[in-house]
């Protein structure tokens, strides 16, 4: 038994060290920030969502219905006059999301027993998961106003009730608002139908950015293990060529994988989905009226993106590569990397950047990774700006990181820097970053 | 006539600690040149910096006149590096890397091919060269580095512990390899501990500990000066003094 306890101590020891405590401690830091950042929006949905009521008919019924609404968690702006489509648009600009159009003769229309038809306009600004909950509002809006006329019906007594009627009373006519243009449609399928269109995207591009980023700081570790780094830095090879080269083969390999991955990624999403020729043909015409089916222009930006993310990660492995003494320790400095790309891949899947706080949104926008996640939403939403200036960023960023990659090549920094992940003795080990100057544990000879 | 090699005063520092405390010397050409000492006494660093893949802190270090610094580029077109214990690329088959290593050196196909002739005939691997390096022994994969290094007539060649780790036959092979190379005119710095491996190969020889050269001279002529059977002895006299 003593010696089960000797054996047990020493594989604790040797498995409980840094390499495998800091991306526990980073998941729970990154799990902890992302589950009160959603929640802190979750809390926002919850507060009353606002909604203009266009109450063409003036009625005692539909002022009542507005207090429905109010009492049902919305708040409410009542307009009685002007075009619809002005007021849709004029909503739109101001960052409304929901218009209820009450028409002319819908108090007369119920009281004679007729189900009545509302028209209903979502305004969508962003396509991600928290988008589609925008969706549901206008169903719930329609519920607590179908609940209330039933009740009534009920109350009122009146002889030969169609059960049809005192359940669906009102039924509704729904839009769904992209920018300035309107087109009848279901939201929630025309949503799924967008989101189908670009939901392979961030799962492809995590793991490109992923394997690049592995491939090229393994080859730079196993070069640097290998002494074949120093064999080819004293040859006649310019040390910008060698930092392109190594960059531009990762790059290649990952987009080769990517491809494949995205063919046998789609054939199993549209499994799980359904087809898209299973959708309706108003929802197909819809998408095509707002502009949310991608075209050249749209794929040409979101390829940048992609593209643009993709060297940002290269260009931040080549560098994180050039800590690394050996194969072993790629996976430690991969790691936080790993981390920046999950970040905005998990947040921009929860949260609604258009309505997120100022500080959480420059966060956001802060991490280059976040732009190729975004991009395709913001391109659905018509907001190019956004697109090109995320590119233009993550390019800058790639020049600056490159730069100072092939500043790392070019100097003896590339053999002097190390992550030293040797023990000191004590069970924990040590972890530094080292460079020259700062530590007598670089090897010498 | 130039000198293959003048080092002068050279000094480099890893922070607070100075790896080299200013060491000059020279190599002519044809000349076989070596730093003998114990590991960690500043070998490696020096050959690194003659590479032109460290930068010294002070002093200067000329190739053929040319500067390390200053002429890193044109350097590395004359001279020939072999790390310690280097390894290759293990997925290449040796002809690979020979042939990957001389279209680093050389645009012309025709130079390209007799350089990896040269190679080929220098290891003595014969039909093994068209496998995988992965399945080399340690010795074979010496002779393959050993010729790469070789193969494109380096006015200098720099060899760090050329027969580290390896058996008695295969070390000797190494040796020879060396010499005969030298006979055309190429200069070679390397550095050793192995002090009986210096003697058999070198022209002169430099005592290296801690940073600084304690002496210069033929291993004969050492052996002489401090009345000692073998350089191991002169070095164990010279470092205590």
């Amino acid at each position: 038994m003593r010696r089960f306890f000797v054996i047990l101590k020493k594989e604790l020891k040797e498995m409980v060290t840094w390499q495998t405590l800091v991306p526990i401690l980073l998941i729970m830091v990154i799990y902890s920030f992302l589950g009160r950042t959603i929640n802190q929006e979750q809390k926002k949905q919850a507060a009353p969502q606002p909604i203009t009521v266009v109450d063409l008919d003036r009625s005692q019924t539909s002022e009542l219905l507005s207090g429905i609404l109010t009492k049902a968690n919305f708040k409410v702006t009542t307009v009685t006059e002007g075009v619809v489509d002005d007021i849709v648009r004029k909503v739109a600009s101001e960052k409304g999301s929901a218009v209820l159009v009450i028409p002319h003769g819908f108090e007369a229309g119920l009281q004679a027993q007729h189900p009545q038809k509302v028209q209903t306009y979502t305004i969508m600004r962003n396509f991600s998961m928290m988008g589609i909950q925008g969706t549901f509002r206008m169903d719930a809006a329609l519920s607590a106003m179908n609940e209330y006329i039933g009740d009534m019906y009920i109350k009122s007594g009146a002889p030969g009730l169609d059960p049809a009627v005192v359940k669906h009373a009102i039924s509704s006519q729904s839009f769904i608002t992209v920018g300035a243009t309107s087109a009848e449609g279901d939201p929630q399928e025309i949503v799924s139908l967008v989101m189908q269109q670009t939901m392979i995207i961030p799962i492809v591009l995590f793991l490109v950015i992923i394997m690049a980023s592995q491939m090229i700081a393994a080859s730079i570790a196993s070069e640097k293990e290998n002494k074949t780094l120093e064999t080819l830095l004293s040859t006649p090879v310019a040390r910008g060529a060698l930092v392109t080269a190594k960059m531009m083969a990762s790059g290649i390999v990952a987009l080769v994988s990517a491809a494949a991955y995205m063919v046998g990624m789609k054939s199993y999403m549209g499994s799980l989905i359904g087809s898209s020729t299973g959708a309706s043909a108003t929802a197909v015409q819809a998408i095509q009226k707002l502009g949310l089916v991608l075209d050249l222009r749209g794929y040409i930006l979101l390829g940048l993106s992609v593209f643009a993310g993709i060297m940002v990660a290269l260009s931040i492995a080549v560098i994180l590569g050039a800590f690394a003494e050996d194969l072993k320790s790629v996976q430690i400095l991969i790691m936080p990397l790993m981390m920046v790309v999950l970040l905005p891949y998990l947040i921009t899947m929860f949260i609604d950047i258009n309505t997120a706080s100022p500080v959480l949104k420059w966060l956001i926008y802060a991490i280059p990774f976040s732009h190729p996640f975004l991009a395709a939403q913001f391109i659905f939403a018509h907001n190019f700006t956004m697109v090109i200036a995320g590119i233009i960023y993550q390019f800058a960023l790639f020049f600056v990181l490159a730069a100072v990659a092939a500043r790392i090549f070019s100097t003896d920094r590339i053999l002097t820097m190390k992550l030293n992940t040797a023990r000191r003795g004590s069970s924990l080990g040590g972890w530094t970053l080292q460079r020259e100057g700062i530590s007598l544990r670089i090897r010498r000879k | 006539m130039e000198q293959a090699l003048v080092v002068e005063n050279l000094k480099k520092s890893y922070g607070k600690f100075e790896a080299l405390h200013g060491i000059s010397f020279e190599v002519a050409p044809g000349e076989i040149f070596a730093l003998i000492g114990p590991n960690g006494a500043g070998k490696t660093t020096t050959l690194r910096i003659v590479a032109t893949i460290l930068q010294p802190t002070s002093g200067t270090a000329r190739v053929y006149g040319m500067d390390v610094q200053k002429d890193a580029a044109r350097i590395r077109e004359v001279i020939s590096y072999l790390p310690e214990e280097a390894g290759a690329y293990k997925n290449l088959t040796g002809l690979g890397y020979l042939s990957f290593m001389a279209e680093l050196f050389a645009s012309d196909v025709t130079v390209q091919r007799e350089y990896i002739q040269r190679a080929s005939d220098i290891t003595g691997l014969g039909e093994r060269l068209r496998d995988r390096i992965g399945t080399y022994s340690k010795g074979m994969t010496r002779k393959l580095l050993l010729s790469r290094a070789v193969m494109t007539h380096p006015k200098l060649a720099i060899i760090d512990e050329p027969t580290s780790g390896l058996d008695v036959v295969a070390a000797i092979d190494i040796r020879e390899s060396i010499r005969r190379t030298t006979a055309e005119g190429m200069a070679v710095l390397l550095s050793s501990h192995n002090m009986l491996e210096i003697e058999y190969l070198s022209d002169r020889v430099a005592i290296v500990d801690k940073g600084t050269i304690h002496d210069v001279g033929t291993p004969q002529g050492l052996k002489d000066k401090y009345g000692k059977a073998n350089l191991e002895e002169v070095f164990v006299q010279v470092v205590r003094q």
